[in-house]
């Protein structure tokens, strides 16, 4: 709730004018302007008094309450209604919702690589501790994760287009005739390098997790017990260890989940990727504020959602949350 | 706590060179520091370093843009054809400043804050915790995005939305080491005394919250100078000012990339990477010098015993009357090793022997190395554990001499054990009938796998815990059950050996009653070998058929239980029996032995007891006694007084 009304007053308080930063334009007529405004709802008061917030006038206050941005924003929220963009005229929900699939096509991609391929050398790291493979996934996690996501694109870009690989965008021109195969082929392709950036940034946060997750776990007195039962270094591992260890794991790929977008930001402008991150960030030059707000909307709900799933996923690897 | 107390009164340069001392040996913050002071030294020096003025781009034609490496300029020119090395040393300048600037708004901010929630709790708490929880919810870099976009693109802005959202973590890390300083004892005292409470931050909470502070500082810098350059290179960033980040943008968005200029991406992009890889390493350098932790766990691969053939092994000092020994253990020693040296000589030339149906109370204060004789029969010591000398015979076999693959054949199938503490003996995630069953599948296989249930049942119920209680997990367990469960674990293979090692020490006098009584009769039920590792001497005088004392890593003396209780001969097994309060002589009065067993890492030079002994004379101090044989080998004990006395 706090998250819809901050949203809100975020595209409002700050400087400029929604529409006449949208339509930044000179040679519009003033009338031209105000049915425009009227268009996207701004001749509407934002809330009930917003504008006269001096003291002395706010006796006289007569504006509908139900009549204002705010209230006609919460409506619509409602009804899954986001507004228009101002920039193409389409739907906020139409727009988004064909970026928010390719945003989450390249990160789940990513996200399970990064997962698996972190969590798989923590595991390793863990287990082989203060040894060579110890510290050397521990320096490689170290890089990996001082690297600048955009940069690494761009020098993973440098190589890419050196060896063939598809340089930007999700699919090459043209492809949407070709059968089916053929088009998912070529988005795969596309996906390569995208992935590849993601895997390695994200890769070195999830090992050091793991690694230190692992490390608590296995120095628990019931792995001594583990080993006095006799059981071997694999089955203690995969039955007694892994499971607690994937728990402090579970949050931070929750939490994670909802920043990804930022990640991809970056990632989606070096590829120029079709997603909620370059639309945001096309949505942020063009003054595009319903756009923004819509986006901010999916990212408040793709975060509290992360949380809930962590939630539940915590509950059923660790009986002590369900139970008590 | 006590510690603490006093380190947080030493003078403030005894504490730093105390941890420079420690950081120095820290590779990975050093490392981190030197990256640091290097890329420092280059952006306060900027203009003496620099092969060329950052101005010189004003005479420039068409074939000095983005010119490939070369003596003239080693890193190339850029897109307006300036020399990438110099704009590159200049843009150090911009990014550190970003860098250190926003961090210390995030820092200032998050530390207020979280000293202020940890301090005054309650409402102030949770409001400011709400406030920071959903700050931390919101993603940075797309709120970054849209308010830099905007406000005005000029550095000062850049710094300020940087630092403004950057001080959630800070604020958390704060408000929990502030709570944590908060309930120690000198700053109770000084709320007693009626220090204000400003002073009290000042003094008391603030020093002890500066470590986590300067962590965090380290690694919120390095968050900021990613995030500025993530900025620039998005094209939000101050176009008059050359950052790292704004020289990738004009390099990416400026055909770099068509044109093959590679060293305009690299060169920005190393700078980066250089500064957050010399932070973070810096700021886990740190962590690990202000926050150790051991690094070590069951699972490495312990150290392989060493046998010294020069002490004779069979002594054979206490063979049995009767009965047929089943477990011997000869002159055993282990020794700790940290970091390649000895750092504890735990257990020294220990023996005992075992018959079948027998139990053995092992006796001594914490600290003794009884655990660690223990656990080095199943070879079980933790990785910095070392069997020096000595042969731990079972079933014809020498055990210190098997592969871990072989141990784990005896592990539990013939000698089983109950840790002190069974609170996390048990796995938290795991029911505890299925951690009964994985032993059985492990060890028994031939069972078939439709009785195991029953077989778990049957388990549970002799020792007194009901059926329906076998899928629920360990924290539904009271103490008492816990331990229970623990032992029917320790059943489940039909071992011939049961070490239990202080089963009953946290659990209340009744459950402790219980569990005792529960292992004695085990033992006459099912012919149990049982040794039991406590301090109390009650338990042994009542279960008990032999009794071994260990002081400080050796044998005391070591007898029937009868002898020990009346004819003891070593003085701390007397000093033992004197603290010991007896039913039949309820006038007599307890006393306790003055002071501590010694350190294993800092073992007196003669006899070990030496420094608490009531009777202790000269030669004591010099030379340690042998172990002396009285009674037919029935009876051993180590004291210079059993050969004067001859």
């Amino acid at each position: 709730m706090f998250v819809l009304v901050l949203n809100f007053f975020l595209f409002r308080v700050l400087p400029g004018d929604p529409a006449r930063a949208g339509v930044h334009d000179p040679r519009l007529k003033k009338d031209s302007i105000e049915a425009i405004r009227v268009r996207f709802g701004l001749d509407k008061p934002v809330i009930n008094c917003f504008e006269t917030l001096n003291p002395i006038k706010l006796g006289s206050c007569d504006i509908n309450p139900l009549d204002t941005q705010f209230f006609i924003y919460l409506k619509n929220l409602v009804t899954g209604e986001l507004g228009i963009s101002y920039h193409t005229n389409r739907p906020v929900a139409t727009v988004l919702a064909e970026r928010l699939w390719n945003t989450v096509l390249l990160i789940g991609a990513g996200q399970i690589l990064s997962i698996t391929v972190g969590a798989f050398f923590g595991v390793f790291a863990a287990w082989k501790a203060r040894t060579a493979i110890d510290y050397g996934a521990l320096a490689t996690s170290l890089v990996v994760w001082s690297l600048p996501t955009f940069w690494l694109g761009i020098i993973l870009l440098f190589w890419g287009s050196a060896n063939g690989l598809p340089i930007g965008g999700k699919a090459t021109p043209g492809m949407s005739s070709a059968p089916l195969m053929q088009q998912w082929g070529d988005i795969a392709r596309h996906m390569i390098l995208p992935t590849v950036t993601y895997t390695i940034v994200y890769m070195g946060e999830y090992m050091l997790i793991m690694r230190s997750s692992l490390m608590d776990v296995l120095s628990e007195d019931y792995i001594l017990t583990a080993k006095a039962k006799g059981l071997g270094v694999f089955q203690i591992l995969r039955d007694h260890a892994l499971k607690n260890a994937m728990l402090p794991l579970v949050t931070i790929i929750a939490i994670n989940l909802g920043f990804t977008v930022a990640g991809a930001i970056q990632i989606e402008t070096v590829f120029s990727w079709p997603g909620l991150g370059g639309a945001i960030f096309e949505a942020v030059n063009r003054r595009d504020f319903p756009v923004l707000q819509g986006a901010f909307l999916l990212i408040a709900v793709t975060v509290i959602v992360a949380n809930l799933i962590a939630d539940l996923t915590y509950s059923y690897l660790d009986p002590r949350v369900h139970t008590e | 706590m006590e510690k603490l107390t006093q380190k947080d009164n030493l003078p403030s340069s005894t504490q730093f060179s105390e941890f420079w001392r420690k950081f120095k040996k820290n590779r990975m913050g050093l490392v981190g520091l030197v990256m640091l002071a290097a890329i420092t030294f280059v952006a306060v020096f900027a203009p003496l370093i620099a092969p060329h003025r950052s101005s010189s781009i004003l005479n420039v034609g068409v074939s000095d843009i983005y010119k490939a490496p070369s003596a003239q300029h080693i890193f190339g020119t850029d897109d307006a054809g300036a020399d990438v090395f110099t704009n590159f040393i200049y843009g150090a300048r911009v990014s550190l400043t970003v860098g250190f600037f926003a961090a210390f708004i995030s820092i200032v901010i998050g530390g207020v804050l979280g000293i202020v929630a940890g301090f005054f709790g309650g409402r102030v708490e949770n409001i400011l915790m709400r406030f920071t929880d959903i700050m931390l919810v919101i993603p940075d870099l797309p709120l970054m995005v849209v308010i830099v976009a905007l406000t005005k693109p000029s550095l000062l802005n850049i710094i300020f939305v940087i630092g403004l959202l950057g001080w959630t973590t800070t604020a958390r890390m704060v408000r929990s080491q502030t709570l944590a300083v908060k309930s120690r004892k000198f700053v109770l005292r000084a709320r007693a005394i009626g220090s204000s409470q400003f002073h009290i931050i000042r003094r008391h909470i603030f020093p002890l919250v500066t470590p986590i502070l300067v962590v965090q500082a380290v690694l919120v810098v390095s968050l900021a100078v990613l995030n500025e350059s993530t900025l620039s290179f998005l094209g939000l960033g101050d176009p008059t000012v050359l950052s790292w980040g704004q020289m990738l943008n004009y390099a990416f968005g400026r055909g770099a990339m068509s044109t093959g200029a590679w060293w305009a991406l690299v060169v920005p992009g190393f700078g980066i990477v250089w500064v957050v890889l010399g932070l973070t390493l810096l700021g886990q350098g740190l962590e690990q010098v202000l926050n150790p932790r051991l690094d070590t766990h069951h699972l490495m691969p312990g150290r392989p015993n060493v046998k010294s053939t020069s002490v004779a092994l069979s002594r054979n000092e206490t063979q049995p009357a009767s009965g047929k020994s089943l477990l011997e253990v000869q002159n055993l020693s282990v020794n700790y090793v940290t970091e390649g040296q000895l750092s504890a000589r735990a257990v020294e030339s220990v023996s005992f022997t075992l018959k079948e149906g027998e139990l053995i109370g092992l006796v001594g204060e914490s600290g003794c190395g009884k655990t660690t004789l223990m656990l080095a029969l199943l070879q079980l010591l933790p990785s910095a554990g070392q069997i020096v000398n000595g042969q731990v015979l079972f079933g014809g076999r020498d055990l210190t001499t098997l592969s871990d693959d072989e141990m784990n054949t005896v592990r539990w199938s013939e000698i089983s054990i109950v840790f002190q503490g069974a609170m996390n003996a048990l796995n938290p995630v795991r029911s505890v009938g299925d951690q009964i069953a994985e032993a059985i599948k492990k060890h028994l296989t031939g069972f078939p796998s439709d009785k195991i249930s029953t077989r778990v049942v049957e388990l549970l119920d002799l020792v007194g815990i009901a059926a329906d209680h076998k899928d629920h997990f360990p924290h539904q367990y009271s103490g008492g059950m816990r331990q229970r469960a623990m032992i029917a674990m320790a059943l489940a293979c039909n071992p011939q050996i049961i070490i239990a090692d202080e089963p009953t020490t946290a659990l209340d006098v009744m459950i402790q009653a219980q569990i005792l009584e529960l292992l004695n009769s085990l033992r006459t039920k099912l012919g149990l070998a049982i040794i039991f590792v406590t301090h109390d001497l009650g338990v042994v005088a009542e279960m008990c058929d032999r009794v071994l004392v260990m002081y400080g890593g050796v044998t005391a003396e070591y007898a029937d239980v009868d002898i020990i209780y009346n004819e003891a001969k070593h003085p701390y097994t007397q000093e033992l029996l004197k603290a010991f309060p007896d039913l039949t002589r309820p006038k007599k009065k307890l006393s306790s032995i003055p002071g501590y067993p010694p350190r294993l890492d800092a073992l007196p030079a003669g006899c070990r007891f030496a420094p608490r002994c009531p009777v202790v004379f000269e030669r004591c101090h010099q030379e340690q006694p042998s172990l002396h044989q009285m009674d037919g080998n029935r009876h051993i004990a180590s004291c210079h007084l059993l050969e004067a006395s001859k």
